[in-house]
């Protein structure tokens, strides 16, 4: 007899200091676009760059809104964390200076890093001053991440690292990376053991990082250098070797946010308002199926979140919401191209043709960043006991 | 899951799953389509009180929550019930709602979500196309349409001309036409029942069974492509069969989802058979995602199947044509998705100048 396959997918217990802090960051929002202080952008969460609106933030207490207050956080819930970058997807703010430390980073800092670094450190990542930059992908490997060449020798007081970084995105901009290093010998039988993380600052002596154009125009990741940079002890993230655990459990956590569905929502919003007055049959039928899909994975996403916030560990479950949501995302485009044909680069035509194309142009990305589609259905399928 | 039921009704659902496994196996539902009715069946489903689940006490019934309906109506769907519990629920339900008696042999609701008939000087006329029929249906309960006011007509079968025809599952449908036909009751017109909000609610129970099918699926083709050996192993070694799977749990996933947002969404509204504008949004987007994952979960549950999923004998295909023909029934996902896209703009052409920025998604997340 086999058993039932039903996937978890709880509400989230929306109360009204979630509706309330959405409401502020909503208002908020409004009024920066009204005044012109930012202009939104697709995919923002990838492409906005702005330190001085990541400080904003930091200053309302929108960043590490889940961490303790005495790391400079607001001890919210997960929830209240998820709406506040709903909203600002959806604004399409330039959000992507702070957006790897605050989802990612901090949490990795707070689980295994030092009490130093927890003092030092997370308090200007909430502030929205301080960036982090992820060091997983190298030249030669992409999703075989345990295959990563970068290499850690231990040194008198400390250690040295030595190996290239690509992708990173933001790198450019942030103080630190968190960079991903063998630091034994690699042994065929057991590939994930001997993986270190180290919070690497990128000012350290022997680090270059240089800038790499994408297809959408923008240099928004980068190809780092580490030539025998020299780290203390203490800048080892959690167990020398468990690294590889680590990457893992952050990695789910990235899966099931609303990064993984919105990234081009801020254009349909846009195809909504030109559509309205002359909406009707098959046009209304396209764009109402988004909205219908759109709808349903996030009911998804927030059940992962509230399965988060119960304690629990749902990868296969946001390993679904990832795989849907961001071919979902890459849809979207596809389907607005009917009713407005995408002929040109961004900047010949108005607002929306800008979005149109720029999402045009960055959507091959979104299935591959953060593990790619075919990898998370090795995990979907392995969770339903396949593998 | 999902649903949030009470303790109480997990027992019911556990004397459900448990009667279902018993008398509804996949032969059970292949000899019914071939015409042998499972009298087993029907009589264990009513003296174990399931189609009273949503009648209140007080009407002699269960006086179940929604979610709790729904859930029998999903797990119901996983067994491709040979017996109209779910159009019984409901027939119940609104029979209840209008304050008209209800018993304990099978009803139907005779509705497709097209225009209601009209009632003149107290006779009914009107033409229903696509009615859930079952042999030895009781009572057949019609809404019907009194100056644009709903009231809920109970007729005997012999009070139509019917034509009875078969699903592509082989469910029992059928054209009613009534002609100046007399009532055996009538309720007064009702306030909390509109057409579109029993259309809504009907769409939802349609969507529900295909979630409920679509594990089933789900289930089916893990089970078989871990069995079925090919090239020295088992099928479910093979990426591409990994990759199949993998969206068929995704899809269904996704319907189940939706489906429980939407009961959920209906559960906090006084009145289902009403039709409110956060309801209509929640109940079409199930409808849509579920009726799009019927197209997907079936091409890819069969292709994984091989020769062996199109034969007769093997269950899958009862699930199949039954999602087929839910996906079209109370409106398919073109219907609902047109609704949906109309709907958003009439709100963003009523919004005040300068209100329209972000209202989108302040309907999508609402
Ligand atoms: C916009 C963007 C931002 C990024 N930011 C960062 C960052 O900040 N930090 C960082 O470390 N990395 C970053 N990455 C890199 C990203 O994590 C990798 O692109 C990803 O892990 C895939 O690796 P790859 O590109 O080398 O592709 P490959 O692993 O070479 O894969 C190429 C193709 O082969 C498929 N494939 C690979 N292995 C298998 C398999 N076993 N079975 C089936 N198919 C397979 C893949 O699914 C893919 O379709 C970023 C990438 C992008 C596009």
């Amino acid at each position: 007899m086999s058993e039932t396959i039903r996937f978890n997918f709880p509400a989230p217990v929306i109360d009204d200091s979630v509706n309330r802090l959405r409401r502020e960051v909503r208002a908020f929002l409004h009024e920066e676009i009204r005044r012109g202080s930012f202009r939104p952008v697709t995919d923002c969460w990838c492409s906005g760059i702005d330190p001085d609106f990541s400080r904003k933030l930091g200053q309302r207490g929108w960043l590490g809104v889940t961490w303790p207050k005495q790391y400079g956080g607001q001890e919210l819930s997960a929830l209240h964390r998820y709406v506040i970058t709903e909203e600002l997807l959806v604004a399409g703010a330039p959000v992507h200076a702070h957006w790897i430390a605050d989802r990612q980073s901090g949490p990795l800092i707070l689980a295994t890093g030092t009490e130093e670094m927890k003092r030092t450190l997370l308090p200007r990542i909430a502030a929205g001053e301080c960036f982090v930059a992820l060091g997983l992908s190298e030249p030669e490997s992409g999703s075989d991440l345990a295959s990563v060449r970068t290499r850690a020798h231990k040194v008198q007081g400390g250690w040295q690292i030595t190996g290239t970084k690509l992708w990173s995105s933001g790198a450019q901009i942030c103080q630190y990376m968190t960079v991903l290093a063998r630091t034994s010998e690699r042994d065929d039988k057991n590939r994930h053991e001997g993986l270190t993380q180290f919070l690497v600052p990128l000012d350290s002596p022997g680090v270059s990082v240089r800038g790499i154009r994408d297809m959408s125009g923008v240099e928004h990741f980068n190809e780092s250098h580490f030539e025998k940079v020299f780290v203390p002890e203490n800048a080892v993230l959690g167990s020398v070797g468990g690294g590889w655990k680590q990457i893992t459990s952050e990695l789910a956590l990235e899966r099931s946010g609303p990064e993984r569905l919105l990234s081009t929502f801020v254009v349909l919003e846009k195809a909504f308002l030109q559509a309205a007055g002359s909406m009707a049959g098959h046009q209304a039928a396209v764009m109402g199926a988004m909205v219908a899909r759109i709808r349903a994975l996030r009911a998804m996403s927030l059940g992962v979140a509230a399965l988060l916030e119960q304690g629990q560990y749902p990868e296969v479950e946001a390993s679904l919401v990832k795989d849907l949501g961001t071919r979902f995302e890459q849809d979207i485009v596809e389907r607005l191209r009917e009713f407005w044909p995408i002929q040109l680069k961004q900047s010949y035509g108005d607002e929306f043709h800008y979005l149109l194309a720029d999402s045009l142009l960055r959507q091959p990305s979104f299935t591959l960043r953060g593990g790619t589609n075919e990898v998370l259905k090795g995990i979907i399928a392995r969770g339903m006991g396949l593998r | 899951m999902g649903f949030e039921m009470e303790q109480t009704d997990q027992l019911i659902m556990d004397t459900a799953h448990r009667l279902f496994a018993d008398h509804c196996s996949a032969g059970v539902v292949n000899s019914a389509e071939m015409g042998t009715e499972p009298t087993k069946l029907m009589q264990a489903i009513l003296e174990a009180g399931l189609p009273l689940a949503w009648v209140p006490e007080e009407a002699g019934g269960v006086g179940g929550s929604l979610a709790l309906g729904f859930n029998l109506i999903r797990q119901a769907a996983g067994f491709a019930l040979a017996a109209p519990l779910a159009e019984t629920l409901v027939a119940n339900r609104v029979l209840a709602d209008s304050k008209l008696a209800v018993d304990e042999s099978w009803a139907v609701l005779v509705s497709d979500g097209g225009a209601l008939p009209m009632l003149t000087d107290g006779k009914v006329t009107g033409l229903v196309e696509n009615a859930p029929m079952p042999p030895g249906v009781a009572r057949l309960v019609a809404p019907v349409s009194d100056q644009g006011a709903v009231r809920i007509a109970v007729f005997a079968p012999d009070s139509a001309e019917i034509e009875h025809r078969e699903s592509l599952a082989g469910e029992p449908r059928a054209r009613v036409h009534w002609k100046e036909a007399l009532p055996l009751q009538l309720s007064s017109a009702l306030d909390d029942m509109s057409e579109d909000g029993l259309r809504q609610f009907c769409a939802l129970v349609r969507a529900c069974q295909i979630a409920g099918a679509m594990e089933k699926m789900n289930e089916l083709t893990v089970t078989y492509v871990k069995e079925r050996q090919q090239f020295g192993r088992a099928l479910g070694k093979f990426q591409a069969i990994q990759h199949m799977v993998a969206d068929i749990a995704g899809e269904s996933a996704l319907a189940n989802a939706a489906v429980e947002q939407a009961v959920r969404e209906l559960s906090a509204h006084p009145r289902p058979f009403g039709d409110s504008a956060d309801s209509l949004l929640s109940i079409a987007t199930a409808k849509v995602v579920a009726s799009e994952a019927a197209g997907t979960v079936s091409r890819l549950a069969h292709q994984c199947h091989g020769a062996m999923g199109f034969s007769y004998e093997y269950p899958l295909q009862q699930y199949s044509r039954r999602i087929w023909s839910w996906r079209e029934e109370y409106g398919s996902e073109f219907y609902w998705s047109e609704r949906i896209g109309l709907a958003v703009a009439e709100e963003l052409q009523s919004s005040a100048p300068g209100q329209t920025e972000g209202r989108v998604w302040d309907i999508v997340s609402r």
